[in-house]
C-alpha cells in the first residue's frame, strides 16, 4: 500500500507540484524583501550605531568638557583630545582639538558609553563613502554640525549657582590656578 | 515580374517572423528576470525605464559594444562558427509554424500566416535543433577551456540521451494526425480542447516537456552550463556579440520548443471551444506559447539541478522506454481503431 502511494506520487511528480505551487504562492502573494536602496532609504532602528556626534546645550554651547573618556574608552584609538581651560571661566575645561578618525573608528559606541556629560552619541548617520579619505577624519565642527542635524531637540545646560560664578569671577580676576609650566 | 513579388513577399514573411521571433526573445529574458525575482521575493530590474522596462535594450547594447575576446590557445575558426552554429538552427525552425488560421491578402498577394508549409515540417524541426547541439559542442571544445570542454561534453551527453524520447514522445501526435506538416497537424485537432492530443497522449506531452526543456538547457537541466560547477559552461570563454548569440539561442529555442509543443499537443491556434472561435486564432496561439514559457519559468524557481548521473539514468531508463511504450500502445489503439 505503501509502495502503490509513493508509485502514484513519483508518477504525478506531486512533490514538483508542492513545489509549485509554493513558488506561485510567492508570486502572487510575496511582498519583495529587497528595496531600491539609493531612491528608497532603509527606515533605520533606534539605536542604530551609526557615526558619532557631539552635541550642544540649548543655548548652543557645546556639552565636551575635554575630559579624554572617550579617548580612554576607545578600543581602536580614534580618538585623539587635546583639551584646554576655557578663557572665560576658568577650571571649567573644553576639548580645544576633539579628532575623531572615521577610517579607524569600529562604531561600538563605547566613547558614548563613557563620556560623563552626553556630550557624544551614535547618529544614524551610514553613508560614509567619500571620494577623499580626508574628510572621514573628523573634527569637532563636522561633528557638532552632523550633531545639529540628528539631534535638534537640545538638552537644557544646567545653571550655575551665583556662588559659583562669583568663585570663578574671582579666581579670574586672579588670574588662578592657571598651571603654567614649572610653577607649582 | 511576378518571381520579383515572390521574393518580395518570401522576404516580408521572414523579416516580420523573424522580428517578432526577436522582439519576444528579448522581452523574454526580461520577463524571466521578473517572474523569477517575483517568486524569490525579489524586485528584479528597476533601473532602466519604468520597471525596468527597457532592460533588455540596455543589455542588447551593452554586449554589442563589449570588446571580442577569442583566447589565445582557441581554435579560431570553430569558435567563431559555434555561436552561429548554434543561433542558425534556434531561428531557422520557426519557418514552419504556423501561426494563425487565416492568410489575408494585399490586392492579390497572399500572405500567410507561416513561412512555408512542408510536409516534413516536424522532422525539420527536429532536424535543425540537433544541429544546434553541434555548436554547443564545438563552442565548448574550440574555446580550449576545460569548463567549456566538460560543458561540451555534458551537452552533447544529455543531447543524446534527450532527443529519443523527444522525437519518440513526437511520434504520438503524428501517428493521430497522420501528418508531419505542423499545419496539417494543427487542423486535425479542431473542434473543442477535446480533441487535442494532449488529452489522447498524455504521457507524450509530459515526456515532450521534460525532453524540451533538457533540449534547451534549462533549468533543473542546465547542466552544460551549470554555473556553480563550471562557471557557465560551454560558453565560458566567449564575450560580447559571440555570447548574445548564445544567449539568444537559448530563449528562442525556449520559444520554438513550445511553439512545437502547442502545435503538437495543444492544438496550436485553435480555440479550446468553438464558440470562442469568434477571438482571433493568432490570440489563442500566441496565449498557449505564453502559458508554456511561464510554465518554463516557473519550473526554474521551482526545481534544483539535477545530478549528472541522475540526469543520465532519467533520460535512458524511464523516458525512453516510456517513450517506446507509448510510441506502441498508440499505434496498436490506432489501428484497430481504423
Amino acid at each position: 500500500m505503501a509502495m502503490g502511494r509513493s508509485l502514484f506520487k513519483t508518477v504525478f511528480f506531486s512533490e514538483i507540484l508542492q513545489g509549485l505551487r509554493l513558488t506561485m504562492k510567492h508570486l502572487i502573494k510575496g511582498k519583495s524583501i529587497t528595496e531600491l536602496y539609493p531612491h528608497q532609504k532603509p527606515d533605520l532602528p533606534d539605536g542604530w550605531r551609526g557615526a558619532i556626534v557631539h552635541l550642544r546645550y540649548d543655548d548652543g554651547t557645546e556639552k565636551c568638557v575635554g575630559c579624554a573618556l572617550c579617548e580612554a574608552a576607545c578600543p581602536s584609538h580614534c580618538i585623539t583630545v587635546i583639551s584646554a581651560e576655557r578663557p572665560d571661566l576658568p577650571q571649567k575645561r573644553i576639548a580645544e582639538t576633539y579628532i575623531l578618525d572615521m577610517t579607524k573608528c569600529v562604531f561600538c559606541g563605547f566613547c558614548v558609553q563613557a563620556c560623563p556629560v552626553t556630550a557624544l552619541a551614535s547618529s544614524k548617520e551610514y553613508e560614509l563613502a567619500t571620494t577623499d579619505k580626508r574628510k572621514l577624519v573628523m573634527t569637532k565642527d563636522t561633528m557638532l554640525t552632523l550633531g545639529d542635524k540628528y539631534f535638534p531637540i537640545r538638552e537644557k545646560r544646567p545653571e550655575y549657582s551665583d556662588e559659583k560664578i562669583n568663585l570663578y569671577e574671582k579666581l579670574k580676576a586672579k588670574n588662578y590656578p592657571y598651571a603654567k609650566k614649572g610653577e607649582a | 515580374m511576378d518571381l520579383i513579388i515572390q521574393i518580395v513577399v518570401i522576404v516580408v514573411h521572414i523579416a516580420v517572423v523573424l522580428g517578432v521571433v526577436l522582439t519576444h526573445v528579448a522581452y523574454l529574458t526580461y520577463a524571466e528576470r521578473k517572474i523569477l525575482s517575483d517568486m524569490q521575493d525579489r524586485l528584479g530590474p528597476m533601473e532602466v525605464g519604468p520597471h525596468g522596462l527597457l532592460q533588455p535594450l540596455a543589455d542588447g547594447l551593452k554586449l554589442f559594444f563589449k570588446e571580442d575576446i577569442i583566447p589565445a590557445g582557441a581554435n579560431k575558426i570553430i569558435f567563431s562558427a559555434a555561436p552561429i552554429l548554434v543561433l542558425v538552427p534556434a531561428l531557422i525552425g520557426f519557418a514552419v509554424v504556423p501561426f494563425g488560421r487565416d492568410s489575408f491578402f494585399i490586392g492579390s498577394i497572399e500572405f500567410t500566416p507561416y513561412i512555408t508549409d512542408i510536409n516534413i515540417g516536424l522532422l525539420y524541426v527536429l532536424a535543425f535543433s540537433s544541429i544546434g547541439a553541434y555548436g554547443i559542442l564545438l563552442g565548448g571544445w574550440a574555446s580550449n577551456s576545460k569548463y567549456a570542454l566538460l560543458g561540451g561534453l555534458r551537452s552533447a551527453a544529455q543531447v543524446i540521451s534527450y532527443e529519443l524520447p523527444l522525437g519518440l514522445a513526437l511520434v504520438g501526435p503524428v501517428l493521430l494526425s497522420g501528418s508531419l506538416s505542423m499545419k496539417t497537424m494543427t487542423e486535425a485537432q479542431g473542434g473543442g480542447f477535446w480533441h487535442w492530443y494532449v488529452i489522447t497522449q498524455p504521457v507524450a506531452f509530459v515526456i515532450y516537456m521534460i525532453c524540451a526543456i533538457a533540449e534547451t538547457n534549462r533549468l533543473p537541466f542546465d547542466m552544460p552550463e551549470a554555473e556553480s560547477e563550471l562557471v557557465a559552461g560551454f560558453f565560458t570563454e566567449y564575450s560580447g556579440m559571440r555570447f548574445s548569440f548564445f544567449f539568444l539561442a537559448e530563449y528562442a529555442n525556449m520559444i520554438l520548443v513550445s511553439c512545437v509543443a502547442v502545435v503538437a499537443f495543444l492544438g496550436g491556434w485553435q480555440a479550446p471551444l468553438a464558440a470562442l472561435d469568434f477571438i482571433p486564432p493568432i490570440f489563442w496561439f500566441l496565449a498557449k506559447v505564453y502559458f508554456l514559457l511561464f510554465f518554463y519559468i516557473w519550473l526554474r524557481a521551482t526545481v534544483p539541478r539535477l545530478r549528472f548521473d541522475q540526469l543520465m539514468a532519467f533520460g535512458w531508463k524511464i523516458m525512453l522506454p516510456l517513450a517506446l511504450v507509448n510510441v506502441l500502445l498508440t499505434s496498436i489503439v490506432k489501428y484497430f481503431l481504423n
